[in-house]
């Protein structure tokens, strides 16, 4: 028997979301410890996510922030598929950080994993970094575009983006091609006030966003509430992205993942 | 008219390194990029670094001014969308906080923009890729005319004006075309013959009268002796004036453009024949929602609505999902998952879903139901037997035979369930039982048994209440009678639970398992259907049966129940709506005659009728019959067609079984005239003579509308939010971009037709420009549906904002100035305010009344359709039935069954949330999450067949053995896809997801000017299956069709896979 947990719409999760973040941004940057929280067991794996990241931050082909796993599980008709969103997991004890040159990826005091693209140039850093991760959270850009190949180059292409409140255009050949990229809680709309993309894009309401040092939050009640797990633990990366596993709040087949995951 | 040529830096090699990136580049059709808005627009980029990097960073995306409030239309759904623009281009897309569709509750309306600029809502993937649909290097932006053969994708680019007056005026447009040195083409202005409204009005009743053998042909011959030339067919006076011979079709069209077409065609150029998309998606579903809703007034069945029901999503506790998927499509994303995970994750949902494959919906469901293709119907008759049987129905909603007797019990619908419906001498049920056959009332009521006496049934009568006895079967005055459920029960007594279940091929204990849960939410169950239940040869009474069973627990209009959309009227035909558009139209033609896809007409009344079985089917129930429109002008029946235009749609692509149009597009002899409106050479246009290029969703107007699932009254408005594209031209003297609308009023220009031009709306009242009719439109929305009922002024900061944030747009698609003596002075901060919102949405806590929604369907609900009882099946000569039944398929159109031994897999279609049918490879951001779809079967249909994952199959059918595309001029695609081997599938079936696999829509090399421009290989990954469906065996040029309720069939053929 499952015993019902009240949960609340998605419009009043991102309004109530959206207010913590603002009373967060109040505080001293230091204070803030930002996290995400991933409840599976409403993720229909629509990708509207990972869509969201590529546009909000411009990512070329090659490159995604975010992935969203996908397995079929059991034997038909007794069948299970698992839709499973990750992206970094702005650890406490990053593996790539250490793996990278001295101020190449730093934490910020508000717990956002940082990469500085003009120290992290270069495939050989890349690949030393992401060999580090252990969640698979970058990619390099090689500095392809969509409409490469096709008779006209495209205007959203060559427009900016703001990742690390900076303006980015790819189309002079500058940074951040060539360097290591990785998703950064969407550090820009933060700031602004604004949700991370994937969370406010969520078709299913899988997304949580928030400052745990905040009890209020959502987040600090979500997490009060409900078991979580944080991925390969074992490990000891600390990771601020977790995932929801009490039996009324994860997929039934999370187990599947679990059982090499955990 | 007048065309402004641009200058072109056009058919250089581009890409050159990165630097050159902002100085190269074409688009078909010669016309560069850069050329006029868009070199502005660069431009101003230029100075967008310096700016953002400026060290007080503000994210340009996070300010007001940088945002514009619009509609979506990656699908068909119409999400709100927030595009936010950078030096005016949109480089980011959310969903509206004021929209339904995107957030539930969605913000109060009265909510300041200036607030909602930090706060994005939910969108779905294809939504936040759309930037990709409008900056398509694809897109052309002059008019394309046919250098070669038809579909040999050999185009010109020729100036709008010249385009124009070949269409209008005709001659030998084609001389430099082998084959067609001499072949003369007729102008439109040949085509509108009938042009006095007045005569037209004339012959139409005396056409009428032809019909109904009041006159004969030879009477009114002598009366129009003179006119006999503006007729198709002095013979067949019904088939109406030469105009008719003008055709318009469309794919995805809401109103505004709706009304548009509709002016252009109808009241304008006075033909019948402007047809839509309707059946391919869902026909069977929205005309059994017509049936059911039909009203008796004055002595007749009428108004019914093309509509349909869906759950309220946000509060049913128990939903069946049958052959509906809201996680990928279903018009679901954004409205419809969030309300589905948040009550799985709260407890107050369950869902099971019915789908011969393992669905994303699936993966979520309590029970997943794997039936045969086909089946759906025999499954909701086993779940109604269970029903009935058990008892466990509302008995006394059900008792209610009228208005009053519901209000009573604070229903705020009633059927007929209980009306006596007579029988045939063989037992058929016909028509209901009339109080005065047994000279109960000389009124026209219809009659119940309550406690074994007859009584009168006015159904509207909200004094007297009726309740009757649910289940009838006796003889009155000798005359045998059953009640409507009585007939229900008999056809869900058919077979037993367990025959019912073998029939669909599922566990007898699910089906009962479903049907207690079903019953045991009270109102707060629903059973929602779609596609996969309405798109088979008998879907109509698939859908009925459906319907019939959330009846037995009368949840329509209820909290958690079925539920219907509600808009604000745009078109002003409500009562006080500032600009009726309909009726501001000087020289209104009401247009008459048989149209070609012979709809809204009973065969047996025309002239020409001629035993059964017909020519081809007739369509009394439905309308917009997609796959018949291009097959009967292959056939020229009724008549042949002289002109076709297309606008947004594909049948080549979407329909079953498309590729049949292919050879009648190509044929100039069958179609002279074929004109295409589109946003770039897709698979249908590339036969057109002449491809207009259209503006994208994001340069353009669009009134959505709603969808049944949203609870709140609301009209979406989609409005230009970049400059546009094409190139721009003068009609009317006014610069406007090439575009759907630049076309019709071009012509309408060059033909003098009435409703266009300085007095279109009136004297005085100019259409003239596109933005003419919308901003009117707008002011309906901004007035309401009543007095009263107004939004609020603009503020003046928000007056600022809305000049400040279309400070990127040109004067061809923006001028406040115009716009506010368009819309008048009295309601212009009103239109703003809408406009700053992206429409019009009522707010959530009024959405509901207690336990019930606000807006309410709130009247009878056929259990029993009469009026199709009495219709016949015009290939049959049967009537078709008038209830719920299951009738096995495929049946071709002559009603026998189609074996199709040997072919061993049952195909299916199904939607990737992540694509639409035929417009979504164009986003590349959505082929990175897929690059190419699959062949999908069971593992044990794979080890049987000796087939590994991951290797090439063909499709093969009966009407397609050797598995191609046959796309003429000796080009050919074989139909090859990679196999993808799961369990989450019935096996038995295969599967494949709609969107990819292209020939045309940038996938393949065209030349323009003599110039190559290369396809993009990307375009062309995957397999496109339609081909391989079961072409008819009898009409043999379309697809099997639903003859009752108009679907086009995707289900119901059988195929095999072979090694590629």
């Amino acid at each position: 028997m499952i015993v019902p947990t009240p949960m609340s719409t998605r419009g009043e999760e991102l309004t109530r979301m959206r207010e913590d973040l603002r009373r967060a941004l109040k505080k001293p940057v230091e204070q803030r410890r930002w996290v995400m929280v991933i409840n599976t067991k409403r993720c229909t794996g629509c990708y509207a996510c990972v869509v969201a990241c590529m546009a909000e931050n411009g990512s070329p082909p090659g490159v995604a922030y975010r992935r969203v796993g996908e397995v079929e599980s059991g034997e038909y008709p007794q069948v299970a598929r698992t839709f499973m969103p990750t992206n970094c997991m702005h650890c406490e004890n990053p593996p790539c950080m250490k793996a990278a040159p001295l101020g190449a990826i730093t934490r910020r005091p508000d717990g956002i994993v940082a990469l500085h693209y003009g120290k992290l140039k270069g495939k050989e850093i890349f690949e030393r970094v992401s060999k580090a991760c252990p969640y698979n959270a970058f990619s390099f850009d090689d500095g392809r575009f969509y409409s490469q190949g096709t008779p006209a180059p495209q205007l959203y292409e060559k427009a900016p983006t703001f990742e690390y409140e900076k303006a980015w255009v790819r189309t002079t050949g500058a940074l951040p091609i060539g360097t290591a990229r990785k998703c950064h809680f969407c550090l820009h709309r933060l700031n602004a006030g604004m949700l991370p993309a994937c969370v406010t894009t969520c078709d299913g309401g899988v997304m949580f966003f928030g400052d745990l040092n905040d009890p209020e939050s959502l987040v600090s009640k979500l997490l009060r509430t409900h078991q979580s797990i944080t991925m390969q633990a074992a490990l000891k990366t600390g990771p601020r992205v977790y995932y929801l596993v009490d039996d009324t709040q994860a997929a039934d087949s999370l187990k599947a993942c679990l059982a090499c995951h955990r | 008219m007048k065309s402004e040529r641009e200058t072109s830096n056009g058919g250089q090699a581009w890409w050159l390194d990165r630097r050159s990136f902002l100085k190269t580049g074409a688009f078909l059709g010669g016309s560069a990029l850069f050329a006029g808005q868009l070199q502005r627009v660069m431009e101003m980029m230029g100075t967008a670094e310096s700016q953002a990097l400026a060290a007080d960073f503000a994210y340009p995306l996070a300010r007001p001014e940088n945002i514009l409030y619009s509609v979506c239309l990656q699908c068909n759904t119409g999400c709100g969308i927030k595009a936010k623009i950078v030096d005016g281009v949109v480089v980011k897309i959310d969903g509206n906080p004021f929209d339904p569709m995107n957030l539930t509750p969605h913000l109060p309306y009265k909510t300041s923009p200036f607030d909602t600029a930090t706060y994005d809502a939910i969108l779905c993937p294809k939504g936040q890729a759309g930037l990709q649909t409008a900056y398509d290097p694809y897109r052309i932006v002059k008019v394309l005319k046919r250098a070669g053969k038809r579909g040999e994708n050999k185009w010109v680019s020729i100036p709008f004006d010249q385009a124009v007056k070949e269409i209008v005026e005709g001659g030998v447009l084609f001389k430099n075309v082998p084959g067609e040195e001499t072949r003369k083409v007729e102008g439109l202005k040949d085509l509108w013959a009938l042009r006095d409204p007045k005569l037209a009005k004339a012959l139409a009743e005396d056409a009428k009268a032809v019909q109904s053998k009041k006159v004969t042909v030879a009477e009114f011959k002598a009366k129009h002796a003179e006119h006999l030339g503006l007729l198709i067919d002095p013979e067949h006076p019904d088939l109406g004036p030469r105009n008719n011979q003008f055709v318009f079709a469309w794919g995805r069209l809401k109103a505004g453009r709706g009304d548009l077409i509709s002016r252009f065609t109808r009241e304008a150029f006075g033909s019948v024949n402007a047809h839509g998309h309707t059946t391919v998606c869902q026909g069977s579903l929205y005309f059994s929602g017509k049936a059911m809703s039909e009203q008796y007034k004055e002595g007749k069945w009428t108004g019914g609505a093309k509509f349909y029901w869906q759950a309220d999503t946000g509060n049913s506790e128990f939903i069946i999902f049958v052959g509906a998927s809201p996680l990928e499509g279903n018009y679901g994303p954004p409205l419809r998952i969030p309300k589905i995970t948040e009550g799985l994750t709260s407890g107050r949902l369950r869902i099971a879903v019915v789908d011969p494959r393992f669905s994303k919906t699936a993966s979520k469901a309590w029970r997943w139901l794997p039936n045969k293709p086909g089946t759906e119907g025999a499954l909701a008759l086993g779940l109604i037997r269970w029903v009935l049987d058990q008892q466990r129905y509302d008995a006394r909603f059900l008792a209610n035979a009228n208005k009053a007797a519901a209000k009573a019990d604070g229903e705020p619908t009633w059927t007929n369930a209980t009306w006596l419906v007579k029988l045939e001498k063989d037992g058929t049920p016909g028509a209901f039982l009339r109080a005065k056959d047994l000279g109960l009332s000389e009124k026209d009521l219809f009659v119940v048994l309550k406690d074994g006496k007859p009584l009168a049934v006015d159904p509207y009568d909200e004094a007297s209440a009726v309740e009757g006895d649910l289940f009838v079967t006796t003889e009155l005055a000798g005359i045998k009678v059953k009640s409507g459920l009585q007939l229900l029960r008999e056809s869900a007594n058919a077979h037993t639970i367990e025959g019912w279940a073998e029939i669909a091929g599922v566990s007898p204990r699910d089906v009962v398992d479903l049907a207690q849960e079903f019953t045991s939410h009270g109102k707060k169950a629903a059973a929602d259907i779609h596609r996969g239940v309405s798109q088979h040869t008998n879907g109509y009474y698939n859908v009925v049966s459906w319907y019939s069973l959330n009846l037995l627990i009368g949840n329509y209009d209820w909290k958690g129940g079925m539920i219907k959309a509600t808009t604000y009227n745009a078109a002003g035909a409500r009562e006080g709506q500032p600009f009726p558009i309909g009726t501001l139209m000087p020289g209104k033609m009401a247009p008459f005659g048989i149209s070609v896809i012979r709809h809204d007409m009973k065969y047996e009344e025309t002239t020409l009728f001629a035993g059964y079985p017909a020519k081809r089917p007739w369509f009394p129930l439905s309308s917009d019959i997609y796959q018949e429109i291009v097959p009967s002008i292959g056939d020229a029946y009724p008549y042949p067609v002289k002109a076709l235009f297309l606008y947004m749609g594909s049948p080549v692509y979407a329909l079953p079984a498309g590729h049949t149009n292919i050879p009648i597009l190509a044929d100039v002899e069958k179609i002279p005239l074929v004109v295409a409106n589109d946003i770039l050479i897709g698979e249908t246009s590339m036969y057109a003579d002449y491809i207009f290029p259209d503006l994208s969703y994001l340069e353009r107007w669009e009134f959505h509308g709603s969808h049944p699932s949203v609870a709140p009254k609301i009209q979406p408005v989609r409005q230009p939010v970049i400059a546009p594209i094409p190139e721009t031209v003068t009609v009317f003297g006014e610069k406007m971009p090439i575009s759907l609308e630049a076309l019709l009023l071009a012509v309408a220009e060059r033909l003098g037709l009435p409703g266009f031009g300085p007095d279109g709306f009136g004297p005085g009242q100019p259409f003239t420009r596109p933005e003419d009719l919308y901003l009117r439109m707008v002011a309906n929305v901004a007035f309401g549906d009543k007095s009263g009922d107004e939004v609020p002024d603009a503020s003046d900061e928000e007056v600022k904002l809305f000049l400040n944030s279309r400070r990127h747009l040109p004067k061809t698609v923006f001028d406040a100035g115009r716009w506010e003596r368009t819309v008048g002075s009295a309601l212009w901060r009103k239109a703003i305010y809408v406009l700053n919102r992206g429409g019009r949405f009522q707010d959530h806590e009024k959405s509901y009344d207690s336990e019930k929604v606000a807006n309410k369907y709130g009247t009878l609900i056929n259990l029993y359709q009469e009026k199709t009882a009495k219709t016949k099946n015009a290939m049959t000569g049967k009537p078709f039935p008038g209830l719920a039944r299951y009738i096995p398929a495929p049946l071709d159109s002559l009603g026998r069954p189609i074996e199709d031994s040997g072919y061993d897999l049952r195909l299916i279609t199904f939607r990737e949330i992540s694509h639409t049918k035929s417009r979504t490879v164009a986003d590349y951001w959505l082929l990175h999450l897929l690059p190419e779809n699959s062949v999908i079967i069971n593992e044990s249909d794979a080890k049987r067949l000796g087939l590994k994952d991951g290797e090439a199959v063909k499709v093969v059918s009966a009407t397609n053995p050797e598995g191609l595309w046959d796309l003429g001029n000796g080009r050919k695609r074989p139909m090859v896809g990679k196999l993808r081997v799961i369990q989450g599938i019935r096996p038995g079936v295969v599967a494949f997801s709609l969107g990819h696999g292209h020939w045309a829509y940038g996938a393949s090399d065209v030349v323009v000017d003599g110039k190559v421009i290369k396809g993009d290989p990307r375009r062309s990954k995957g397999i496109h299956a339609n081909a391989a469906m079961r072409v008819d065996p009898v009409l043999k040029n379309t697809c099997l069709s639903d003859l009752t309720g108009g679907s086009a069939v995707f289900y119901d053929t059988q195929v095999k896979l072979v090694k590629a």
